[in-house]
């Protein structure tokens, strides 16, 4: 009798369980957004570099003079225009906005923020630029000039980035007071981050949400089965293995953009990669369709050349095919180095994060097959970023994205005059990719500034300082009710939160 | 008796210097800089001279020796020290989250007990029947998948799929008593489905054990009810060997529900421990090891505790 009823239970239940299906596990507030974040940011503070996670959350709160429209182009934030000023000066005209202390923008908060980001004790990531500033004028509350030492045409795109937003001179001692559309409510350390709305945003009518209430789920596989079951709303960085799944499913969209990338760098403070022809001989060894494949699964394309998006104006066409899979080639490269039975080296990547594995594996065996004998280092993320700083390796895997779409945003990857650092071959100093980004960075014509980058790219090329591989797609996720945010284009792709400021949740 | 209780107290309180002492060494000693890898999040190059700073700001510049003393002095002191990365204070993080990883290893541990002893029992009194054959065959099936495919299956069918419940996540019991005890019981239960089975195989090999003691059959030779002696004289005189391991295990899972806290995003102390191992934030590490220890030595007494309720011959000795 037992076991009968036991038994009908059960296969009740089973044939129960696609109609115990329910919209949504837990129902949101109206018009508040829940968004899974990758991680909780480690902190906020807004000069600092503190992760994509941290800029996602300061792109909420804070703003600069200048910020990018959907498109990807530089457009007026807090300052509503800009021009060249002399020789070495730009001119921001102030729009009339407000802090969130209520306080208007003036010159004088755009003068201290320099200040404070340019201090001897600071720890801000643009502290080096601004300390090439000579002065800051403030001729009135709407105008501010920035004097540099030397011309620099790409002031105004630093004014965009989410680590240089301008902050109230009247901020309380250890807070920082912004401008942008959501203000801190709350927060969970380790857990999450509560947004409610700053009705005194300059942007008539925004931002549209009611709230935005940001969750650290950490687990990619998890932030997926949250959006899935409608815990949250929106979500960053869909892992590739998910994103044909999310693209099917009719309650959800997928933004993606070809934006990060991934690329091999090289110590060149000694053999055998200090010899170009050997560094060129590991570019054209690499197959990348199959790297797109094994890392990506299919999501992102193959990167031969150096890492500037097919939408900026920068974009050199003709080198397209720069560091094409070419295994002869290679093999003839190492031959003329003297390299002709191949030889050893290590390859470091990180074990922490599966697509640097999955990537390092990849090319370990691409460059077996032109005798290449390299012993994979895979630590944890914490040392792969300590070995790096300080060379202890032959070739390494990174991945990044740049810094903005202008081709200078690609300096830090490429300009060995810069300190050592792990997200740059170590010890590779090329003198012409120096001069050249620097001429790049003083010239403001356009047409003038194109040559000079294609240049830059041909020596690059040639040289090597560092191998493209892929681009990978960088996509966030959401449900069919949210509308309004936008994943940017390219290098962008990481400012996307700039967009929650017209986000709607139905 | 108070002068051995002394003694051992103070044995476990070197015990846990001890390990405080190894943790600072092997945490400097591993490669990683909190100051430069705070600034080098999302792959950015950071300015040297900043990451100088901030090292000279944390106290990272000092020799290891004066860290070490200037660490053990705010000790005894009581002061955990700031976090590396947002000079938060530890020791009310740990605070915030050691209750959480306790009451997710609490209510493991009453669902592992509540299910593992009574089906031990079961399985005991008819051994090698077909109970027993099906519920140790589960039993060896539930220890031998790994926790994280436990939980990860549990998200797929019951989140994702059917949306009975959230994909996980932490909500504190003071803002919504009725969503916290629902999310506390997909982490919960997936520990306890590991844990259960340890249960239910120490309990039923107990048991089995003391089936053939002399008292056992005195018992029944005086005529005692089956389930009188199985309760009074059978059950209880299991429990011990099942108090040992359920200890220890607990012991164990106070810094190692890691992949359950990762699955479930639940916000306890172990994946509080791996992000500060991860970020080398050492103040972080050295307080969690220190807490963590401490309740390891806190534990061992309770049991021993344990031991004499249920023996009395132990409370006698």
């Amino acid at each position: 009798m037992s076991a009968s009823v036991s038994r009908r239970a059960v296969l009740a239940g089973a044939a129960a369980l696609p109609f115990l299906r329910g919209a949504r596990a837990h129902a949101a507030s109206p018009g508040v957004l829940t968004f899974g974040l990758s991680s909780f940011p480690p902190s906020i503070q807004p000069w600092q570099n503190t992760g994509t996670a941290a800029a996602t959350v300061k792109l909420m709160i804070y703003r600069g003079l200048t910020s990018y429209a959907l498109d990807g182009s530089l457009r007026g934030e807090l300052a509503e225009s800009w021009n060249t000023h002399g020789e070495t000066g730009w001119e921001f005209k102030l729009r009339d906005a407000r802090f969130q202390n209520g306080e208007k923008v003036t010159s004088a908060d755009v003068k201290w923020t320099i200040e404070q980001i340019a201090a001897e004790r600071s720890t801000a990531y643009f502290r080096a630029e601004m300390q090439r500033v000579a002065k800051v004028e403030t001729p009135d509350d709407r105008t501010v000039r920035i004097v540099m030492r030397s011309p620099v045409a790409t002031l105004p795109v630093w004014m965009a980035s989410y680590h240089l937003p301008i902050i109230s001179r009247n901020s309380p001692q250890g807070s920082f007071v912004g401008a942008g559309p959501f203000v801190l409510d709350a927060q969970e350390r380790g857990v999450s981050l509560e947004l409610k709305p700053f009705k005194g945003f300059y942007r008539a009518g925004l931002p549209k949400l009611t709230g935005i209430s940001a969750v650290a789920y950490q687990d990619e596989s998890l932030r997926v089965a949250a959006l899935r079951s409608g815990d949250v709303d929106l979500i960053e960085y869909v892992p590739w293995q998910a994103m044909d799944s999310i693209a099917a499913d009719g309650a959800l969209n997928l933004d993606t953009v070809d934006g990060a990338f991934m690329f091999l760098i090289f110590n060149g403070a000694r053999p055998p990669f200090n010899d170009a022809r050997v560094r060129k001989a590991v570019a054209h060894a690499i197959r990348r369709d199959e790297l797109v494949r094994a890392a990506f699964f299919g999501r992102g394309s193959p990167l031969m050349q150096l890492p500037i998006a097919t939408s900026s104006p920068f974009y050199n066409a003709e080198f397209k095919q720069g560091w094409n899979h070419d295994p002869d080639l290679s093999k003839r490269l190492l031959a003329e180095a003297g390299h002709a039975n191949g030889f050893s080296c290590s390859l470091l990547s990180t074990a922490q994060y599966g697509m640097h594995k999955d990537t390092a594996e990849v090319v370990q065996q691409h460059l077996a097959a032109v005798g290449i004998r390299a012993e994979l280092n895979l630590p944890d993320w914490s040392t792969r970023v300590s070995i790096g700083n300080r060379g202890q390796y032959d070739v390494a895997v990174m991945g990044t994205a740049a810094d903005s779409n202008d081709p200078d945003g690609i300096a830090n990857f490429i300009d060995g005059s810069l300190s050592p650092s792990y997200v740059r071959s170590h010890g590779l100093k090329i003198d012409r990719i120096t001069e050249l980004l620097a001429a790049g960075r003083t010239e403001f014509d356009d047409a003038k500034r194109r040559a000079i980058y294609r240049d830059m790219e041909g020596t690059a090329i040639e040289q090597v300082p560092m191998v493209g591989l892929t681009w990978r797609s960088q996509g966030y996720a959401m449900r069919k009710g949210v509308t309004g945010f936008k994943n940017l284009p390219g290098a962008l792709t990481f400012y996307s939160g700039l967009t929650f400021e017209t986000a709607e949740v139905a | 008796m108070l002068a051995y209780a002394a003694r051992r107290l103070l044995l476990s309180a070197g015990l846990v210097w001890v390990v405080a002492s190894l943790v600072f060494l092997v945490i400097h000693l591993i490669p990683g800089d909190p100051a430069e890898l705070l600034l080098s999040q999302g792959g950015i190059a950071p300015d040297p001279a900043a990451v100088d700073e901030l090292r000279h700001r944390l106290g990272l510049n000092l020799p290891l020796w004066e860290q070490y003393a200037s660490y053990m002095g705010a000790l005894l002191r009581g002061d955990f020290g700031l976090s590396l990365l947002d000079e938060h204070p530890i020791a009310d993080e740990i605070a915030l989250r050691l209750p959480r990883t306790l009451e997710l290893i609490i209510a493991a541990a009453l669902i592992s007990l509540a299910f593992g002893m009574p089906l031990g029992v079961a399985a005991a009194l008819q051994a090698g029947g077909l109970l027993d054959r099906l519920l140790s065959g589960a039993a060896a099936l539930a220890l031998s998948i790994p926790v994280f495919v436990v939980g990860t299956l549990a998200v797929l069918v019951l989140a994702q799929e059917l949306k009975l419940v959230s994909a996980g996540g932490y909500v504190p019991f003071a803002r919504d008593p009725g969503r916290h005890i629902v999310l506390l019981l997909m982490p919960a239960g997936t520990i306890a489905v590991g844990l259960g089975a340890v249960v239910f195989r120490v309990m039923r090999s107990s048991v089995l054990e003391v089936l053939e003691r002399d008292h056992v059959r005195a018992a029944q030779a005086r005529g005692l009810s089956a389930a009188g002696i199985i309760r009074r004289h059978v059950v209880r005189n299991a429990l011990t060997p099942v108090v040992t391991v359920v200890a220890l295990h607990l012991g164990t899972l106070l810094g190692g529900t890691v992949l359950v806290e990762f699955v479930f995003n639940w916000p306890g102390l172990s994946g509080y421990l791996v992000r500060a191992v991860e970020a080398r934030d050492y103040p972080e590490v050295m307080g969690i090891v220190l807490v963590i220890s401490t309740l390891f030595v806190l534990l061992n007494f309770v049991v021993d505790l344990l031991y004499a309720v249920i023996d009395p011959r132990v409370r006698h000795a």
